[in-house]
């Protein structure tokens, strides 16, 4: 059956379209949108690291929350320790505060190349007059370290020692336990002058 | 030359090839709806009145919310579609549906399909995967009808007899493709095989419901509006550069979406939904502006006919997109996740825009087809405001409550209870607006079952007709 007289209307009512091309300010909005979310993704996805969840956006922030072992846990350790118990006087850039505490960075006490002399003053405490890298102090310091256990205080020993510029040598928790049992129990804060009569 | 090749052919008798199949489809599809927006009221009534279906397990809300759903999609919007989708490229092929009895028998497979699943459903067979409940059978006949249904539809493509490719074709295609893919690929590794473990599972879940229905809808709403606004209005589809932009945005970036900002998955996954729901404003805003161009100024007065039906159904396209993008953004995640918030998008997508649109082109399509005015066209016409102000009523509430309900979760010194019973007085317009639906969904109904009774009637009058005729000697040539 095809439509040879004009009693049917042909089907040609059909919609048509004009033809135009897609302007060019919504190609340049999806480039700045692809551009964006490509500065996005860098920044949120982790990189497609299957170990990698929000809220953390890459592998490097997520091992900072990691459980560490060896020296870089030492370090972390110690760092902590030193920034809830030492920090508070001696600033947590080391470079002391004036009329509070002296420096660490870069004092003899603390580069020396043994540490018999630095466990002391934490384990012990010191009083009066002391020079440290060329300025003179009078204060005094409580037995700061004490209370700490073993390792902690070890550990921010070696931390202290291998901050800020200080290049020297790291402590451990046999060597604090060894002068812990020498000092008998004694925590009379030390003199310079005591201090300095101690083997380095 | 083959004197087929130039054979052109009436509109009526194109019409009339879609007459049975399309009957079929839309019968069927009017009536799920209706069950669906019933099954959906009756779900939420846990709400208004917690006991009132506390003996009947059938009724409790996660398998009749489920149901309703499935319903609404599987039930009404898909059959709906293919039944558009097939009027649509006969049209434009000029020329009769190829493989008529095809799609006629797919429609009642698939009908049967949706009566399965659903059954199942209410009576706790669900395979417990969002828009995957239909138990394996329900879900091969679903993938069966669809497949008969794309092959009759592809078979009229390629009968047409301009080469050029209409914006709706590209559309509507994309569509008859992408869904056989996604419901495969989910049905195979999800309820079927239960192959991925763990967290692999809802990211299927989540990529899967965004294809359907974000991009699947998108497809088929669009190509179908993207067909009645030229032709209703006379004047030639503007913005056509646009259209090609939008659509192709759409299937690149669309596709990515659909991973919450909440999911307990590796950063990189919402990550890149997010940037991709960025990117699929672009689509929105492409075919916003073509339909702004070819609808507005185009002198139609609607008065609630099929025009206000696509025309409000894009406007509910563009807000639900706009809302549903919205929820990949991470600052408003944190604040709209596990809210109404999500759920009124959804539905507004379901109700508000493909629900819309696939009621305007059956109006629009029904008379033609049967070659007969529809019974009831003041019912029509009052079903659109029905439905219009029934989706507002319905969505908006949830919309706004959602919202609440997240900044009362997010607020430290407010109790979860009363974060939850914020949305209460919410619901209790939302389900209102549900009522006006069901309202409107019915008047479709009806006029769709009384004139297919009309026919059926017509039919077997020329029947008795045909055979208590007399027989005329001179009439029998040989
Ligand atoms: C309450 C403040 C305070 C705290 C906490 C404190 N110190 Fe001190 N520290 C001082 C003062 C004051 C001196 C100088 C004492 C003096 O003048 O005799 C000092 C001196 C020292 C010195 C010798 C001088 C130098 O700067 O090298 C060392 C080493 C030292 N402290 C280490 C520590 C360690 C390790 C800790 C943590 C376990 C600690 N301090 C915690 C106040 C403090």
């Amino acid at each position: 059956m095809s439509c040879e007289n004009s009693s049917c209307s042909a089907s040609n009512g059909e919609p048509t379209a004009t033809r135009s091309a897609a302007p060019m300010w919504i190609i340049v909005a999806a480039l700045v949108i692809l551009f964006v979310g490509g500065y996005y993704f860098d920044q949120h996805s982790g990189w497609f690291d299957p170990k990698v969840y929000a809220p953390y956006a890459s592998g490097e922030k997520l091992s900072a929350y990691q459980p560490q072992s060896g020296e870089a846990a030492a370090l972390a350790k110690g760092k902590a320790v030193y920034e809830s118990v030492c920090g508070i006087c001696h600033g947590s850039d080391g470079l002391g505060k004036p009329g509070q505490a002296p420096a660490l960075a870069g004092s003899e006490w603390v580069v020396a190349k043994g540490f018999n002399r630095l466990a002391h003053i934490p384990l012990a405490g010191v009083n009066g007059p002391i020079q440290v890298a060329g300025k003179d102090w009078n204060m005094a310091m409580a037995a700061m370290g004490a209370a700490l256990p073993d390792d902690s205080l070890a550990a921010v020993l070696t931390y202290i020692r291998g901050s800020w510029g200080n290049k020297a040598s790291a402590v451990s928790a046999d060597d604090i336990k060894k002068i812990r049992a020498s000092m008998g129990g004694a925590s009379v804060p030390c003199s310079c002058d005591q201090l300095k009569a101690m083997p380095e | 030359m083959n004197p087929t090749e130039n054979k052109t052919f009436c509109a009526s008798e194109i019409d009339a090839s879609c007459r049975v199949p399309l009957l079929a489809l839309f019968g069927g599809a009017a009536l799920w709806l209706v069950a669906g927006l019933a099954l959906g009221t009756a779900a939420v009534m846990t709400f208004h009145k917690p006991d009132m279906f506390a003996d009947c397990p059938f009724l409790t809300f996660g398998r009749a919310q489920a149901a309703a759903n499935d319903l609404l999609l599987y039930g009404f919007a898909m059959p709906a579609a293919l039944g558009v989708m097939l009027w649509i490229f006969s049209r434009l092929s000029q020329s009769p549906l190829a493989l008529p009895i095809v799609p006629v028998a797919a429609a009642h497979l698939w009908h049967l399909g949706v009566l399965i699943g659903t059954v199942a459903i209410l009576t706790g067979e669900s395979t417990g995967q969002t828009w995957l409940e239909y138990p394996r059978v329900a879900a091969v006949l679903l993938f069966a009808a669809f497949l008969l249904i794309a092959i009759t539809a592809v078979a009229t493509f390629g009968l047409r007899k301009a080469r050029e490719l209409f914006p709706s074709h590209w559309f509507l295609f994309a569509a008859l493709l992408w869904f056989p893919w996604i419901y495969s690929t989910a049905n195979l590794l999800l309820p079927f095989n239960h192959l991925p473990r763990g967290v692999v599972q809802p990211i299927i879940g989540w990529w899967f419901a965004n294809n359907l229905i974000f991009v699947w809808l998108t497809l088929v709403g669009v190509g179908v509006a993207f067909y009645f606004l030229p032709k209703i209005s006379g004047r030639p589809l503007t913005g056509y550069g646009y259209a090609l932009f939008g659509f192709l945005t759409l299937v690149f970036f669309g596709s990515w979406v659909g991973i919450p900002q909440s999911a307990p998955v590796p950063a990189w996954l919402p990550t890149v939904s997010s940037v991709a729901a960025a990117l699929a404003i672009l689509p929105v805003l492409a075919l916003a502006l073509v339909v702004k161009k070819s609808a507005c100024g185009a002198g139609v007065s609607c008065k609630g006919g099929p025009f206000c039906f696509i025309k409000f159904g894009m406007l509910g396209f563009v807000v639900s997109s706009v809302l549903y993008v919205s929820e990949f953004c991470p600052r408003y995640a944190r604040v709209l996740d596990f809210t109404w918030f999500n759920f009124g998008v959804t539905q507004w997508q379901l109700l508000g825009f493909a629900t819309m649109i696939f009621c305007g082109a059956i109006y629009e399509i029904l008379p033609r087809v049967m070659e007969k005015d529809l019974p009831f066209p003041k019912l029509a016409k009052v079903s659109f405001f029905l439905l219009a102000s029934g989706v507002l009523l319905y969505v908006l509430p949830l919309i706004i409550g959602g919202v609440e309900q997240g900044m009362k979760l997010h607020h430290a010194n407010v109790p979860f209870a009363e974060a939850s019973a914020v949305a209460l007085k919410f619901l209790r317009i939302s389900t209102t607006g549900q009522l006006l639906i069901l309202l409107g969904a019915l008047c479709l109904l009806l006029n769709i079952f009384v004139m297919t009774i009309h026919w059926k009637i017509g039919l077997l009058k020329q029947l008795i007709a045909a055979v208590t005729a007399p027989l005329e000697s001179t009439e029998v040539k040989l």
